[in-house]
């Protein structure tokens, strides 16, 4: 059994897996967990709001055992923000009730997790990237992962190691939001026909340190507003960590109009924002971190299996996008694909039929209970904030019914509008930038620095880019490059060609932070993110 | 008193030594230095030249050429028989090779590379980098003397080594070297022209970033680094685009320097690039923007276009050469 | 032939560190840890003496549990064994207990090569090394960018200053430190990962710490104590002044 991808969803599978072979005796199964971070946990970013139950299914001796979950929720907050002031929801909706949740660090609940993963008897192999996947016929019969030592040129250096290919009878695909893998899966076996094209958002996040007092630990703030505007789909959270940390960040929907929105650049006003400023003033950043999330809820989640293959976690979009979490939804769906894949391996049927219980599983269990109901909810903001909000808060009551359902829906990068449409023709507007201060605000490759990330320099890009004339002629003409805006990290930049005149695109792959937004985002769709060399990437200690 | 130890090698003294005298001299205390080799009295003329109370000559056929065992045995014995309270070298590679064993043999610590003398409490203390130089510590020697620390090289001014009105005594100091103990067999040094850039070892290097616009301005640069005998360096962007080779790029992804001068020019001062340069000693930001990070570093700037200004640079530097 | 290579483990190069609120050290306890890198050369300069001369290869550590990550990763690449001296202290200890604490615990191995890095990353005093070979009674040879090994003795390839370079012989046992960048570091295989978890690490409680030689009394930023001093004028003028202001204040020509 092979798991790529040691996320919670990775972890929940291989630690199941684990048990259930304790359990239930027989012969042992040889499980191996592959993650492409260096070390457990670097490259795990999220808010993050936790719903111990699937933890408490899990492992439920997790506080005996050191689980890091030291702060719980004291206090949920709404606003409404405009420009300047702060409008307080009265009344908490009951998906925004966090009592009885944690406030965690996911870095830290992954190191954690996986420490207890390797407890029970299984090998995690950091530093390891799945680059494909292997078939038989029609059968996924492992993995291949990443060659390293190839030079920027693409020549082999003296240090060459080839991929290695592992042969499993069943791979979970645990490769997490866009995930390389599950792509080309999905693609090659059609899995999300007859499904809503998925959306997503991406997550802008610091970890700041601020001075003792300004806000209770366990305090959990989420806004809307300010400053989207209400055709934007996202908001802002802050979430109080305890010992005077605190979590700030910004969701932005991937699937805006207006081509010059820069989400780093909502993410500098809303900390502008006197709600959030008073909140971080004389404080100092320590991390900063970006990473995609996966909106589109029930209706975008393809077929799980196919032969020798399942897919889990937030690289299949267990995510609810009315609550804002995935974490626990992710191990259940890691543990339910153990349980599923333990039973076909000890059959010796690994076909998609019998893996297909998976999806039964799913169907039948809390994880459709609870996704069902908000099913629209993404999709119903398709009409703005406030077709949104009002359908969100009427599907409190109906459980998410719609005439249409699913409700129509496309995919993020088919709705950017190109310049000359959303501006009108001969209107020169500028892209939006926010005050750099380097206190309270940052440009984007300061904010990079304190996300750690490294990666070999001499090393292919890892940013595939199949047409980079289309970067210099059509896509600044018509969309004006929103690479340049979209990616958190600066990765992309229009520079002055090398030769003769014009422009040519210049990409820092290893800028990266892993984040996917620009395989999402691209209007062309000609980018194609894969894993670069093993190891490299983010550090995100503490996000 | 604090010894000063000098070097040389074939018969030539290492002009840091001068430094190493200066930062003694600083002290106020007595000062005496030591020079080793074999008949190595044309060296130890030269230092009777410093204001010192004495220079002290170890001669001993077993200490030419240098070996670590040589050295720790001979200097060993000075310092039994001199006791002083501070013993100083000069962070030469040499200096590293053989001191910290010295150190140990007398059971003592060396506290390397310091860039600083300070009194405190009516104690010394040493100021050394720490963690590539993002860091400085203030750090007190413990224990009873002597105490042994080795001086950055560039951190103490030679030229402020006090010259004495009348040159200073010599005394030659007997030391018991048996030749059979030493272990290492050294072969004659001989140059090589190394393979890469070591930026590290620079004393004086010329940066260049984006602001350079293209390749082929290049040699506007080099023609500074030429004047100034500085090795040319890059931020990032310039050994992505393949102008320079990624040997020559300082930063986060690149080397990290801590050279005396360094000129920034065209280069904004991104933070990847800062944390490998911040630690030199003198910096010049040349830049046309005012508010480039640079200028945060930077002890001089001068805002306007390079392609003016390094010209003008280069040209100064000729006059002020010939002058 | 049986090697010994001693590796630190440092905070992670670049990261964004600060002071501890003691001002004595730094901030570690949310930092993300590696292996120091001239360590890692000496490491593979091991490994390629194994390969080209048979030997063992024990890699041996000093540090708080933690350091168990570079350990593992030592086996990975291919180290047979490894001897970690636990402790809390040594973590920011300074390279002379570091040096005794490895000493008395690699003492009666009877090693024929003991390797080092050229100095840390962190305090970058550059003396474990040397400190080691005295307190073992072993000849040594610092900055080694090349090792030939003969019978009981090595010939080994010194870097001096300003491109100047010199051969040694000396007898085995000996110490070598080893220049960073002399080749290339070799990645740790899968079946290296799996094979290190089989490999021998042998946990050894030191059973004091020396008295410190020297005490960090304050760990701080270095502060640049005044401004920028920009130089107005036209060109040719902001370069002289510039020129006379290096030479006669900033003395940096």
């Amino acid at each position: 059994m092979l798991i790529v991808g040691g996320g919670p969803a990775g972890l929940s599978a291989a630690y199941q897996l684990a048990r259930l072979g304790a359990e239930r005796g027989g012969e042992p199964l040889t499980v191996a967990l592959l993650e492409k971070a260096r070390e457990a946990g670097a490259h795990m970013l999220s808010g993050a709001v936790l719903d111990p139950s699937a933890l408490t299914e899990l492992i439920p001796d997790w506080r005996e055992r050191g689980a890091p979950l030291d702060v719980s929720v004291c206090d949920d907050r709404l606003y409404f923000l405009t420009t300047n002031r702060q409008f307080r929801s009265p009344v908490t909706p009951r998906p925004f009730r966090n009592k009885g949740n944690y406030v965690i660090s996911l870095n830290r609940f992954a190191k954690w997790l996986t420490a207890q993963v390797e407890s029970a008897g299984i090998d995690v192999f950091t530093g390891f990237a799945g680059s494909e996947l292997l078939y038989e016929d029609s059968r996924v019969i492992g993995v291949r992962t990443g060659d390293r030592g190839i030079g920027r040129d693409g020549v082999k250096k003296s240090t060459f190691e080839p991929g290695v290919d592992i042969h499993a009878k069943v791979t979970l695909l645990a490769d997490g939001v866009r995930g390389n893998l599950t792509k080309t899966l999905v693609q090659r076996f059609g899995l999300d026909v007859g499904r809503s094209p998925q959306s997503y958002a991406i997550g802008i996040k610091e970890l700041w340190e601020i001075p003792p007092g300004r806000l209770t630990s366990g305090t959990v703030v989420h806004t809307a507003g300010y400053p989207l505007q209400l055709e934007e789909f996202g908001g802002g959270f802050i979430y109080a960590l305890g010992d005077d940390c605190v979590s700030v960040g910004f969701v932005a929907g991937l699937d805006y109009r207006d081509p010059l929105f820069d989400p780093h650049v909502a993410f500098q006003r809303f900390k502008r924002h006197p709600l959030v400023a008073t909140l971080l003033i004389d404080g100092q950043m320590v991390r900063y971190g970006a990473k995609a999330l996966p909106e589109g809820g029930w209706h975008a989640i393809p077929r799980c299996h196919a032969s020798g293959a399942l897919i889990i976690g937030d690289a299949a979009g267990f995510l609810n996008s009315m609550r804002l979490k995935g974490i626990h939804l992710a191990m259940r769906s890691g543990m339910c694909a153990a349980e599923v894949a333990f039973q076909a391996v000890r059959e010796n049927d690994l076909s998609a039929t019998r893996l297909g219980q998976y999806g039964d599983m799913i169907e039948r269990g809390p994880i459709k209970k609870e996704l069902y109901p908000v099913r629209n909810v993404h999709q119903s903001f398709a009409g703005g904030f406030v077709s949104g909000f009002a359908f969100s808060a009427l599907s409190l009551v109906t459980g998410g019914w719609w005439f249409r359902d699913p409700m129509p829906a496309h995919a993020g990068h088919e709705r950017i509008r190109t310049v000359a449409d959303y501006f009108g023709q001969g209107h020169l507007v500028e892209p939006p930038t926010a005050p750099v201060d380097r206190t309270l605000t940052f440009d984007k490759l300061t904010n990079v620095h304190y996300s750690g990330t490294r990666h070999a320099e001499d090393q292919p890009s890892h940013l595939q880019v199949k047409d980079t004339d289309i970067c210099r002629t059509r896509c600044m003409e018509e969309y004006r490059n929103p690479c340049l805006r979209f990616c958190p990290a600066n990765v992309y930049e229009i520079v002055d060609a090398d030769a003769g005149a014009g422009k040519q695109l210049h990409v820092n792959a290893s800028n990266c932070v892993h984040c996917k937004t620009c395989d999402i985002m691209d209007p062309y769709q000609i980018i194609n993110w894969v894993p670069p060399e093993g190891g490299g990437g983010p550090q995100y200690e503490g996000m | 008193m604090i010894l000063v130890i000098a070097e040389q090698r074939g018969d030539v003294l290492n002009p840091v030594s001068w430094e190493t005298v200066s930062a003694a001299q600083q002290f106020g205390d007595a000062v005496k230095i030591v020079v080793a080799g074999d008949g190595p009295f044309g060296i130890a003329e030269e230092l009777a030249a410093a204001d010192v109370s004495e220079v002290l000559v170890v001669d001993h056929p077993a200490l030419e050429p240098y070996t670590s065992d040589g050295f720790v045995d001979a200097i060993a014995q000075v310092v039994r028989v001199e006791q002083p309270e501070l013993v100083l070298w000069p962070h030469t590679y040499q200096t590293r090779d053989y001191a910290p064993k010295l150190a140990t043999r007398l059971d003592r610590v060396l506290i390397p590379d310091c860039t600083g003398l300070k009194t405190h409490d009516g104690g010394r203390l040493l100021i050394r980098p720490m963690f590539q130089g993002k860091f400085v510590a203030d750090v007190r020697p413990e224990g009873p003397a002597p105490h042994f620390a080795s001086l950055q090289i560039g951190a103490f001014p030679a030229v402020s080594a006090v010259r004495g009105t009348v040159p200073a005594a010599m005394r030659a100091i007997n030391v018991d070297v048996d030749a059979d103990a030493i272990r290492q067999q050294p072969e004659k040094p001989f140059k090589e022209a190394k393979q890469a850039v070591d930026l590290t070892q620079a004393e004086r290097i010329v940066a260049v970033g984006r602001g350079i616009k293209d390749a082929e301005h290049l040699p506007v640069v080099q023609g500074l680094a030429k004047a100034l005998d500085a090795e040319l360096a890059a931020s990032r962007p310039i050994c992505d685009s393949g102008w320079l080779p990624m040997d020559r790029q300082v930063g986060s992804s690149g080397q990290t320097v801590a050279p005396k001068l360094y000129i920034a020019i065209g280069i904004s001062g991104a933070i990847q690039h800062l944390v490998g340069m911040k630690g030199a000693k003198t910096i010049v930001g040349i830049n046309k923007d005012v508010d480039a990070p640079i200028f945060e570093v930077a002890d001089y700037g001068i805002v306007g276009d390079l392609f003016e200004i390094v010209p003008a640079l280069t040209t100064a530097l000729g006059d002020d050469e010939s002058t | 032939m049986k090697i010994a290579v001693c590796i630190k483990q440092v905070v992670t190069r670049d990261w964004p560190l600060r002071v501890a609120e003691s001002a004595t050290w730094v901030r570690d306890q949310e930092a993300s840890f590696e292996m120091n890198e001239p360590d890692a050369y000496a490491l593979e300069e091991a490994l390629r003496l194994k390969e080209k001369n048979g030997a063992e290869v024990v890699v041996c550590a000093a540090g708080p549990a933690r350091v168990s990550q570079v350990i593992r990763e030592a086996l990975a690449r291919g180290a047979d064994r490894a001897i970690h001296v636990q402790s809390d202290e040594l973590a920011f200890a300074d390279a002379n207990a570091v040096a005794e604490a490895l000493a008395t615990s690699i003492r009666d191995e009877g090693f024929d090569v003991v390797l080092t890095g050229l100095q840390s990353d962190d305090q970058g005093f550059g003396q474990t090394g040397v400190i080691l070979a005295e307190r073992m009674g072993l000849p040594h040879a610092t900055i080694i960018m090349e090792v030939e090994v003969g019978d009981g003795r090595l010939r080994v390839k010194r870097e001096l200053e300003s491109g100047w370079f010199q051969w040694v012989s000396l007898p085995t046992p000996a110490l070598l430190t080893i220049q960073s960048g002399i080749n290339q570091l070799r990645y740790a295989t899968l079946k290296g990962i799996m094979a290190a978890k089989r490999k021998e690490v042998r946990i050894v409680t030191p059973e004091g710490l020396p008295t410190a030689g020297h005490r960090i009394l304050k760990l701080y930023v270095p502060e640049k104590d005044k401004a920028t001093r920009f130089i107005e004028g036209p060109p040719a003028n902001a370069a002289r002044e510039l020129v006379r202001l290096l030479r006669e204040e900033a003395r940096a020509l």
